[in-house]
């Protein structure tokens, strides 16, 4: 054989080394259609993240049938981005999780699936402020098709060590918050703080608890965006106070989860007495803090109010059958007391299953774990969020950024909420 | 030269003009249809004319934008430009020492945005960041870096000044060595001092690079997003909100394609204009220079 290659043999194989790559891209490209495989994307890091690989671990174990590829993309907000630009491009996953605010949206989109042909949310027996039926005004109405997976409320944790040490107890009102973050407050000679007494991420979630608690709600039962009215100003006026007035509220630099791990660090470095967050960082504090950790359920104005949050599984429409009898298969497993608590008690987010609470009752886990207690008596004040469709925009578009402005700019709290107001009802 | 067939010339641009129009032309073309309509990626386009140009100017968006996005390119690329100078003029000479400099400050142009911005987000912590521990040690005030509406787009402009000074650097450097020597030595024997030789000798030989790197920084600072959206996401109250993390966020968190889009195509005008403005300015230079 010649060494020498002619013109025409090396385009013959310049040709087939195209064919050869796109041939290799296609199948990378390809979806996981195989018998029984289906793609769950997750949107979870650290040890949610452990927990729930070792949960699809485990289901594996136990069955021979389905295959779940779990695939981490981001947090909550970058999930939901890829999740939409995926279901426009045909490639969603059979199985993911989205923030409850957002499910009336894609449902009116038409791109979840139904849930009802597989049996009705009572099939599942889960706790039902948690589910779609109970935990959205109309929820019930409409095609099921969401479940519950990690569930949680707002709540306070604080710091026993310097709480006991200066004779203070957790907060139940809002001028008991205004005065307990007074007591707290360490400041340095020149004036600088050198500990605050309350810190919280200047979020949608806990403006919505705050506007609860004043009495308001931030979408009317007609579907109007009042948020909250005067109470939406009174929430907003009270961490303008905390922040700029008593000077005790530590703002937290940076947006979504950024700010939400900026309290947390705060919080563990004791550069902060009391915080505001999720029941989900509750192992995460526990875990990691070097002083006692004690949660305790969120004050009231003129009565007591918590959205709960968290995220749903969702199934996306357009999937192959196989993978979606696969996530199924697996969602169904999840709903399960076993798995539901597991989740729950290794990572601090709620039970959502009905049989795997009583059971966590009745085995005395709340007596030993106080704290997980905590979200779980919450729920009584937990409030449904609307099916509206707007709900998220009106969230992530309206009303967040103004937040900040009012709280870190100074912004008037009446002029911003009727800007945001405006911004809600805009289509 | 009179090509052998009349077909070749457009043989050879073909391939060119084929990637060009698939991935730049028909993705803006697209862009510019998009920008007439409301569309949420999932339900069917709705079609609304103007509005949403209407909406960005009425509401202000579109001059804030504008006005966040050239602040922070204008301090970037003028402390860029002048610092990537200044070393190119102290580290060109021989030695291993100077080439552990000259490398060193490179390094940083070839780390990728996301670890300087993590990296970054360490030092400026308000905190526990490296600065403000200095800062407290040395009695000054410090300041919320990151947090700070007021300050935190200039710090994001320090942290990008950071990272592209290494590439002005170079491509000075590169521009120095092109520099004849005997242009010196017959300046010096003139009696010019080294004040002189840079105003009079290097100055007008580096135009073109400092033009080069001017328009290339330029666009580079105009696109910025990586540090956007690893240290600031945007804010605090919308102080670091630039162009390109304004489309994201207008698609990605407002489901909104519509104005994302018509975002898109003020920012490709604005950004040809400008380019058309440098390149104006540039040749005005040269046509002085070649008449001088």
């Amino acid at each position: 054989m010649s060494d020498r290659i002619s013109r025409r043999d090396a385009m013959v194989r310049l040709a087939s080394s195209f064919a050869a790559a796109a041939a290799a891209g296609a199948g990378c490209g390809r979806r996981t259609g195989g018998a029984g495989e289906a793609s769950l994307w997750f949107a979870y890091g650290g040890n949610n993240r452990e927990v729930l690989l070792s949960l699809v671990d485990r289901f594996h174990a136990e069955q021979g049938l389905h295959r779940i590829h779990a695939v981490y993309q981001g947090d909550y907000f970058e999930a939901l981005a890829k999740l939409r630009t995926a279901i426009a491009a045909r490639a969603a996953p059979a199985l993911t999780h989205v923030v409850g605010e957002v499910v009336p949206y894609l449902e009116r989109a038409g791109v979840l699936s139904a849930l009802d042909v597989f049996g009705k949310e009572r099939r599942f027996d889960i706790v039902p402020e948690l589910g779609q039926e109970r935990g959205f005004v109309g929820g019930a109405d409409r095609p099921l098709v969401a479940l519950p997976f990690n569930r949680s409320t707002p709540i306070a944790y604080y710091n026993r060590e310097i709480f006991e040490k200066l004779g203070l107890g957790p907060p139940k009102t809002w001028t008991e918050l205004v005065e307990t973050s007074r007591a707290a407050t360490v400041r340095a000679a020149d004036g600088s703080i050198a500990r605050y007494g309350f810190a919280c991420p200047v979020d949608w979630w806990f403006w919505v608890a705050l506007v609860g608690q004043a009495g308001g709600t931030v979408i009317e039962a007609d579907g109007t965006p009042s948020l909250g009215g005067e109470a939406g100003v009174r929430a907003l006026a009270l961490w303008q106070r905390l922040v700029h007035e008593e000077r005790t509220m530590k703002p937290p630099p940076g947006r979504d989860y950024n700010a939400w791990q900026a309290t947390n660090t705060d919080f563990l470095a004791g550069r902060v007495a009391m915080i505001w967050t999720s029941t989900a960082f509750l192992r995460y504090l526990e875990k990691n803090a070097r002083f006692p950790v004690v949660a305790a359920p969120l004050p009231a104005d003129v009565r007591r109010s918590v959205p709960t949050g968290g995220t749903m599984f969702v199934m996306p429409r357009g999937v192959p059958e196989r993978e979606q009898e696969a996530a199924f298969s697996f969602l169904q497993w999840m709903m399960e007391p076993r798995q539901a608590n597991e989740w729950a008690t290794r990572t601090g987010y709620m039970p959502v299953s009905r049989p795997g609470l009583r059971a966590l009752e009745e085995s005395g886990f709340y007596r030993e774990h106080p704290n997980d207690r905590v979200a779980i008596d919450q729920l009584a004040d937990a409030f449904a969020w609307p099916w509206a469709p707007a709900l998220f925009r009106i969230q992530r578009e309206a009303v967040q950024p103004r937040l900040e402005e009012a709280v870190l700019g100074r912004r008037d709290a009446r002029e911003t909420l009727e800007e945001a107001r405006r911004a809600a009802r805009e289509p | 030269m009179k090509p052998r067939r009349p077909l070749h010339p457009f043989l050879f641009l073909a391939p060119t003009a084929l990637v060009l129009g698939l991935f730049f032309f028909w993705p803006l073309a697209i862009v510019l249809k998009n920008s007439f309509y409301r569309w949420d990626l999932l339900t069917p386009p709705e079609y609304v004319g103007l509005s949403n140009y209407a909406l960005l100017l009425s509401s202000g968006e579109l001059v804030g934008t504008v006005v966040r996005t050239l602040s922070y390119s204008v301090v970037v690329v003028a402390v860029s430009l002048a610092l990537g100078l200044g070393l190119a003029v102290a580290l060109d000479r021989p030695g291993r020492l100077y080439a552990f400099v000259r490398g060193a400050v490179f390094s940083a142009y070839v780390v990728s945005w996301v670890a300087v911005a993590l990296l970054w987000m360490w030092i400026l912590d308000a905190d526990g960041g490296l600065l403000s521990t200095l800062l407290r040690k040395l009695g000054l005030p410090v300041v919320s870096w990151l947090g700070d509406p007021r300050v935190a787009l200039f710090a994001l402009a320090g942290v990008s000044i950071w990272k592209i000074t290494g590439y002005s650097m170079v491509i000075f450097l590169a521009g120095l060595q092109d520099i004849p020597r005997s242009l010196h030595e017959a300046a010096a024997l003139d009696g010019a001092g080294p004040l002189q030789r840079f105003r009079h000798v290097t100055w007008p030989m580096l135009r073109p690079s400092a033009a080069f790197v001017g328009t290339t920084s330029l666009i580079l600072s105009f696109q910025a997003f990586d540090v956007v959206r690893v240290m600031t996401q945007g804010g605090p109250v919308k102080s670091t909100t630039v162009f390109v993390y304004a489309i994201y966020e207008h698609v990605f968190v407002n489901l909104r394609v519509g104005r994302a889009s018509a975002l898109t195509v003020v920012f490709f005008v604005f950004l040809l204009l400008l380019t058309a403005l440098q390149l104006w300015a540039w040749r005005l230079g040269t046509a002085r220079t070649g008449r001088a």
